[in-house]
């Protein structure tokens, strides 16, 4: 229920947003449904939901509400939120306060700036630059592929 | 069963997202891959070992077998599910009757040959004659001649005798016998053997480590159609044996026991072999071999064996065509009823209760019932008037009348427009058949 690698939980179609790793970052693109561009992974929102949807497992991806991203337990199994290193900046201003505040209680802060949007990066090369900049720690946790 | 994730394929792949398969990245491309859109080769980078493996991991969990050659030819294995809901089973467990090369042979396979039921409408009989060495190579080998000249259903060759062996797959070997069996002492001479007369081989082994090591080490030597053959002592144990190596199989897709099953039946009562050999139906024998061969011990695991393998997924239907019950005459009623086996048996019989000789036409409704076809548009009165007329029934009776079911008395007038004759409702439930025969069918024809 906690792992987007292992028996991730299965979806209808529903979700708001779509959680997918990212293999060259070692960490995952979180992806919301408003958001119509192109994301690192290669695939839009639409295409990813025509894969993940109907209630298949698909290791690597999940479709999840918007407050399981602040949640204690989001991919837990993984790290966390520690893994994230994308998202469309529609949907960081939105949960702006609530992502500010899960950081704070984990000790880390300034994790909420190191996570790309669109602006940053779109492609995967540019969003590796970017991680390496601002020095992601998702860069040097173990490897997601497990 | 293991299935492909897109994370897999990604594995496999250059990791390079050069586009150039075009999708941008190696991920987006993996999923398209484990989704079917695309094939693997699509990616220009993508290396032979990745092929292989990939080729490797989408090739069925349990190896189909085929023992025979020509019309009576037997496949086993090749299933995918531990239990028949999850989607069917394949390949219904084979049965195979052990006789002796000492035996009267001749009178032993027409006496198997004769051991052939009728089941809802289907033949059901033994597939395999497996011919145990008492003798010396010389019978082994007349009997081997005698299965080639007077039956064409495949054999398993019961020795470990290699000359006698030999002979025999001299004889038979275009008729790929089943032989029976390798161990862990004289696997390299039966798997050459059976390499080089290209037919498949029965792998004993006391454990299932000592079958996986077996069945590895065979393939290298060039033999990959193999069957299991697990020593089982009692039925218990059998059952756990066969149901860990279905899982191992299935679900962990280990494939050195990827293979089909066989189970000989040890009891020595005749009735508790009967049993023995229906519990190995259900879980999880390809081959049954049996001992003994009366009509009465074959019939319930025939039977059974019809019942456990039959596809959910299908409805049961019989030929859509016109049944004689008895010997109908001009005079005779024209039933009207699906195709769907329980529906169409159930009135056959209360027709042949009724003594009333009939005609039945068994609707095409795709083996739904009387209710389900109606709903579905597949019994109207136009499926039925085509029916009618396709087969030219009405010709071959004086009367011009049809009797339908009662559940389906909506259909009366439609039906007398489309096939131009009269149309009677019969009772609703097939139970009222054999009456309404013998009473208010014999008043409309003034009988």
């Amino acid at each position: 229920m906690y792992s987007i690698m292992e028996d991730p939980q299965t979806s209808c179609g529903c979700f708001e947003c779509i959680v997918a790793i990212l293999p060259e970052t070692n960490g995952v693109m979180i992806v919301n449904r408003e958001f119509q561009g192109m994301t690192p992974i290669g695939m839009t929102f639409s295409t990813m939901a025509g894969e993940v949807g109907g209630g298949v497992q698909v290791p690597g991806f999940l479709g999840v509400g918007r407050m399981y991203l602040v949640s204690e337990k989001f991919i837990s199994a993984e790290g966390g939120l520690q893994r994230v290193v994308w998202m469309p900046q529609e949907l960081k201003d939105e949960m702006l306060d609530r992502l500010e505040k899960r950081f704070e209680e984990m000790g880390q802060p300034d994790l909420l700036a190191k996570i790309a949007t669109e602006k940053d990066a779109v492609s995967v090369d540019e969003l590796v630059e970017f991680l390496q900049k601002v020095d992601h720690p998702a860069l040097a946790m173990a490897s997601v592929l497990g | 069963m293991a299935k492909l994730t897109g994370i897999g394929i990604y594995k496999l792949l250059p990791k390079t997202n050069c586009g150039e398969c075009n999708v941008p990245t190696c991920m987006a491309f993996a999923m398209q891959v484990a989704a079917k859109k695309v094939a693997l080769e699509a990616c220009p980078y993508v290396s032979e070992d990745a092929k292989r493996e990939l080729a490797e991991s989408a090739a069925p969990p349990m190896r189909t077998v085929t023992l025979g050659a020509g019309p009576r030819a037997v496949q086993l294995g090749g299933e995918t599910v531990l239990f028949r809901h999850e989607e069917k089973f394949h390949h219904p467990t084979a049965l195979a009757i052990r006789i002796k090369d000492t035996d009267d042979v001749a009178a032993e396979i027409n006496s198997i040959h004769h051991m052939k039921f009728i089941r809802s409408g289907k033949s059901v009989n033994v597939e395999l004659i497996a011919l145990e060495q008492a003798g010396d190579a010389g019978s082994f080998l007349a009997a081997a001649k005698l299965i080639r000249e007077s039956t064409e259903l495949p054999a398993v060759l019961m020795t470990s005798d290699l000359p006698a062996l030999t002979g025999a797959l001299e004889v038979l070997a275009e008729r790929r016998p089943l032989v029976y069996a390798a161990d862990k002492s004289n696997f390299q001479q039966l798997a050459q053997l059976s390499a080089k007369f290209k037919v498949p081989l029965a792998v004993k082994g006391e454990t299932l480590e000592e079958l996986a090591d077996l069945t590895t080490k065979i393939k290298q030597i060039g033999v990959g159609d193999l069957v299991l053959a697990p020593a089982i002592g009692r039925v218990g144990e059998g059952l756990t044996c066969l149901t860990q190596l279905r899982r191992l199989a299935l679900e962990k897709n280990f494939r050195p026991l990827g293979y089909p099953v066989m189970v000989l039946t040890t009891a020595q009562d005749a009735v508790e072999e009967a049993l023995q050999a229906i519990i190995y139906e259900c879980k999880y024998a390809s081959i049954v071999v049996m001992r003994g061969k009366q009509a009465w011990q074959l019939l319930p695991v025939l039977t059974a064996r019809f019942n456990i393998f039959t596809d959910p997924q299908v409805p049961n239907a019989v030929e859509a065509k016109v049944y004689k019950v008895g010997e109908p005459s001009p005079d005779s009623p024209v039933l009207v009823t699906t195709n769907f086996a329980l529906t169409y048996f159930t009135v056959e019989g209360e027709v042949e209760n009724s003594k009333v000789p009939a005609y039945i036409t068994a609707v095409e409704t795709g083996g739904l019932g009387v209710l389900n076809s109606y709903a579905d548009d597949k019994l109207t009165g136009e499926t039925i008037a085509k029916a009618i007329k396709a087969s030219g029934i009405l010709t071959q009776v004086r009367h011009k009348k049809l009797i339908i079911p009662g559940l389906v008395a909506v259909l009366k007038g439609e039906l007398e427009d489309e096939a131009g004759c009269e149309v009677v409702v019969g009772p609703e439930e097939a139970a009222g058949i054999s009456n309404f025969l013998r009473t208010e069918w014999k008043s409309q024809v003034g009988g």
